[in-house]
């Protein structure tokens, strides 16, 4: 992990300054927009499979019992240890993978039994899942501080700030013990607190302790003034290190088993009479997913994680019938979203409009009691961007979207009108009912048609030239009934 | 069959009530839990609480909607949030606001499946959130406000079932009542709307209202129980007495009746059990216990039960071994 995190700054570092560089990862902008990029790239591509198979709400599950994973795991190693484990612990992080499949596995085995629905499976199992996490957190793990903010909406806009630092030239470690003459050396009292006594009375006992004693990195030693030469030093927030390798593998994984994945998720019996394995590869997503989730956790909170398995791949899904589009247009929405989403918190709607004065603006015209400064979650942000572009998929679509729908639609109740006045004239026309059949006042009744329908079609049918009205009658013109022949000959006879 | 189904179902309820009743005796004595106001309270609640909505969740279930108590409960934050910007904090403002936020939800939901190809699910799930996040935007914008008032609006939302008082257990009771009378109302139309929509809007009926309603009552559920219970809690308690209860019935009455009676137990047992230490959480003790009904149900239930199937099949097998007798050789090859 962290060979890999100095390998990607070696390599960067041909390119850029490391001040640059340094400037760069010290920016809350820039950091949050490309943790959140890299929460969108994975998720969207995950999200993607989830979607086509089926199983879009199987990341709220595992999103949730994740919880448990990491519960277990943490109880499990203070128990063996004997001292409360540190909650970065790659260990933690499997414990939760291990839990997103159990997830998916017992969802599968309640539905296999074939008494429960597939949703009323996923329904039971992860409300049970997190309800013991949470026995077991309320009741065993009280020192563990679980801000509720911090669980909700995550820390993005503080990604920046949390860092390991790498140091590149000048390094040097520097130990100090307690006979080094840097040493701070002070007494503290052994048995005051005990006997409940003052460090002055007698029978106090002394020991000496070094204050300052321990093994400082580069950074920490550069800081304190232990050493004279400045380190160079790149400080990588740990977010951007942690999403950085779930993105690769992410993206290893997808293209690798592009064609597997693409075969068991559209016909899972024809990858297992291929010999593809799709049962594996489902758990490897599910392990994916659960590590994306844990990932993630920190930086956009355990709910809004969802989203970004969710909303981009459902947008796409609009957009095209194609899978490898899918899987390109996908993380396109949600990175664009985060994009979006980071200046729209900071109270800027695409550089366009700016939130300030919106409210400043409602509160003028409605008598609103707001607050005139907006700052909102920035994760939450992101969400609803992702959710506008949501939006006008759903509305612009070229091919399935309400638009287009309604633009089709129209254009068939036009033809059908069209038609309908066309043959039923044709029907009529040289008959002995044809006068009565094609007076103008009458028609609409014979087509049971309001009168101001008939008009409308009427006034428009003439003008295209296709009928005529003469002697109160209805008649068609030579346009007309070409066209009339022509649409019978494709859709009629043609069809037969 | 059908005499006999009744019978099983009957006995089947006085058998839980047995349980109950031995349980609270059983929890005085041998648990030491020690039934004061407050407990009785909560319990009550609890009751109540899962009842309505073990009740709505054979619909939902049926429906093949069960993550809806998921969704619409994530979905009612944004309401919560305006409607605390605009009137205060005001009980009844909040869950006017939530019902309102929540039923919006539905109703995207339905028009995200009926005009894209996108499905129940996936719809689900851009609408939770979708909600959540505007809910959580406004949060963090009522939080930035200079106002003190905000104090405790979060609980509302993910619930304290402890902080319950008899005044909750009294508005929910009479909600209770009122749901229990639309649905007895419109039974005939909602049987035929979770079974066979298609044939129902085929004979007439006004099948856009009548989801719209069966969607409210829902919403109306979740909406009472969120601010007692909590988001989680509203998904399990909406699905598993209803699942419990389709295992040992045909019939969607004796369905309802029964996950009724299955979300009570939970609902009252888990409370006590929750007091047993002062460090258990209500709400997802509740949950275990409605899973446990769950699992007996899966479990042991007649006909349809893994044990009954188990059973059935070995008797077969029997059966089949005596009218269909194989040579010598073979038998004793298998042995």
């Amino acid at each position: 992990m962290v060979a890999l995190e100095r390998l990607v700054i070696e390599l960067l570092l041909l390119f850029v300054e490391h001040d640059a560089l340094n400037a760069f990862l010290r920016d809350p902008r820039s950091v949050a927009v490309l943790v959140g990029a890299m929460i969108a790239l994975c998720g969207a591509l995950l999200g993607t499979f989830l979607l086509l198979r089926g199983q879009a709400l199987t990341s709220d599950a595992i999103s949730h019992t994740v919880l448990l994973g990491i519960v277990v795991t943490f109880l499990a190693l203070t128990w063996l240890t004997g001292s409360t484990p540190d909650l970065s612990s790659p260990l933690l992080v499997l414990g939760a993978a291990g839990a997103g499949v159990l997830t998916v596995v017992l969802t599968e085995t309640i539905q296999r039994s074939g008494l429960v629905k597939q949703d009323a499976a996923l329904g039971l199992t992860f409300p049970l899942l997190f309800a013991l996490a949470v026995i077991l957190v309320t009741r065993y793990v009280d020192n563990v501080h679980l801000d509720t903010d911090a669980v909700l909406t995550g820390e993005i806009g503080m990604a920046w700030a949390r860092t390991n630092s790498h140091c590149l030239d000048h390094c040097e470690t520097i130990t100090i013990t307690e006979d080094d003459p840097r040493a701070q050396m002070t007494r503290q009292c052994t048995n005051c607190r005990q006997l409940g006594i003052s460090p002055r009375d007698d029978g106090a006992q002394f020991r000496e302790v070094c204050l300052n004693c321990g093994t400082y990195s580069p950074a920490r030693a550069w800081q304190a003034g232990l050493i004279d030469q400045q380190p160079t030093l790149v400080f990588v927030p740990k977010s951007l290190g942690i999403m950085g390798a779930l993105t690769l593998l992410t993206l290893a994984f997808v293209l690798l088993f592009y064609k597997e994945l693409k075969v068991s998720t559209f016909d899972e019996a024809l990858a297992h009479a291929l010999g593809l394995r799709p049962r594996l590869l489902h758990y490897a997503l599910m392990v994916l997913v659960s590590l994306v989730a844990v990932g993630a956790f920190e930086a956009v909170g355990s709910i809004l994680v969802i989203a970004f398995f969710i909303v981009p791949p459902a947008a796409a899904y609009l957009l095209t019938d194609r899978l490898s589009v899918m899987l390109f247009l996908s993380p396109l929405v949600g990175v664009a979203g985060v994009w979006g989403g980071y200046d729209l918190a900071r109270g800027s709607l695409f550089g366009v409009a700016d939130m300030d004065a919106l409210l400043a603006w409602a509160n003028a015209t409605f008598g609103l009691q707001l607050g005139a400064v907006w700052d909102v979650s920035i994760s939450a942000a992101m969400v609803l961007m992702m959710g506008l572009f949501f939006f006008l998929a759903w509305v612009l679509s070229p091919k399935h979207g309400l638009l287009a729908t309604a633009v089709r639609r129209l254009r068939q109740r036009y033809q059908f009108d069209t038609f309908v006045v066309l043959g039923h004239i044709d029907n009529h026309s040289g008959t002995a009912r044809q006068a009565e059949e094609l007076a103008l006042e009458t028609l609409h009744a014979h087509l049971h048609w309001s009168r101001s329908k008939l008009w409308r079609v009427l006034a428009r049918l003439r003008a295209l030239g296709l009928v005529q009205v003469r002697e109160g009658q209805v008649l068609l013109t030579a346009h007309g009934a070409q066209r009339l022949l022509a649409f019978r000959h494709h859709n009629l006879i043609g069809r037969w | 069959m059908d005499a006999q189904q009744n019978r099983r179902v009957w006995r089947l309820i006085a058998g839980i009530v047995l349980l109950a009743c031995l349980f609270v005796s059983f929890s005085a004595w041998g648990l030491g839990v020690n039934y004061t106001y407050t407990l009785r309270t909560v319990a009550l609640g609890g009751v109540v609480l899962g009842a309505l909505n073990g009740v709505l969740g054979c619909f939902a279930v049926l429906r093949q909607e069960s993550l809806i108590g998921d969704a619409l409960s994530h979905a009612a934050l944004p309401g919560v949030a305006v409607a605390f910007l605009l009137v205060g904090r005001e009980l009844g403002a909040l869950l006017l606001g939530a019902g309102a936020a929540s039923w919006l939800g539905v109703y995207a939901m339905h028009a995200i499946t009926r005009t894209t190809r996108l499905k129940r699910e996936p719809a689900m799930g851009v609408v939770l959130v979708l909600w959540f996040a505007l809910g959580l935007a406004l949060l963090s914008y009522i939080q930035s406000l200079p106002n003190a008032s905000q104090a405790g609006l979060k609980t509302f939302i993910f619930g304290q079932a402890a902080a319950m008082v008899a005044q909750d257990v009294q508005w929910l009771a009479g909600m209770s009542a009122l749901v229990f009378v639309v649905l007895a109302a419109f039974w005939k139309e909602f049987k035929l709307l979770t079974f066979d929509a298609e044939f129902a809007q085929a004979n007439g009926f006004a099948v856009g209202w009548l989801n719209l309603l069966l969607s409210t009552l829902i919403v109306a559920a979740i909406v009472l129980g969120l601010q007692l219970a909590g988001v989680v809690l509203m998904v399990g308690l909406l699905i598993a007495p209803a699942t419990a209860a389709r295992q040992w019935t045909h019939r969607l009455s004796q369905m309802v009746v029964l996950a009724g009676v299955f979300g009570a137990f939970a609902g009252g047992v888990g409370a006590v059990l929750s007091a047993v230490d002062a460090k258990l959480p209500t709400g997802p003790m509740i949950i275990v216990v409605a899973f446990s009904v769950v699992l007996v149900s899966l479990l042991f239930a007649p006909e349809r039960g893994v044990l009954a199937t188990l059973l059935q099949r070995r008797a077969e097998r029997l059966r089949f071994a005596k009218v269909v007798p194989l040579p010598e050789r073979e038998r004793n090859g298998r042995a």
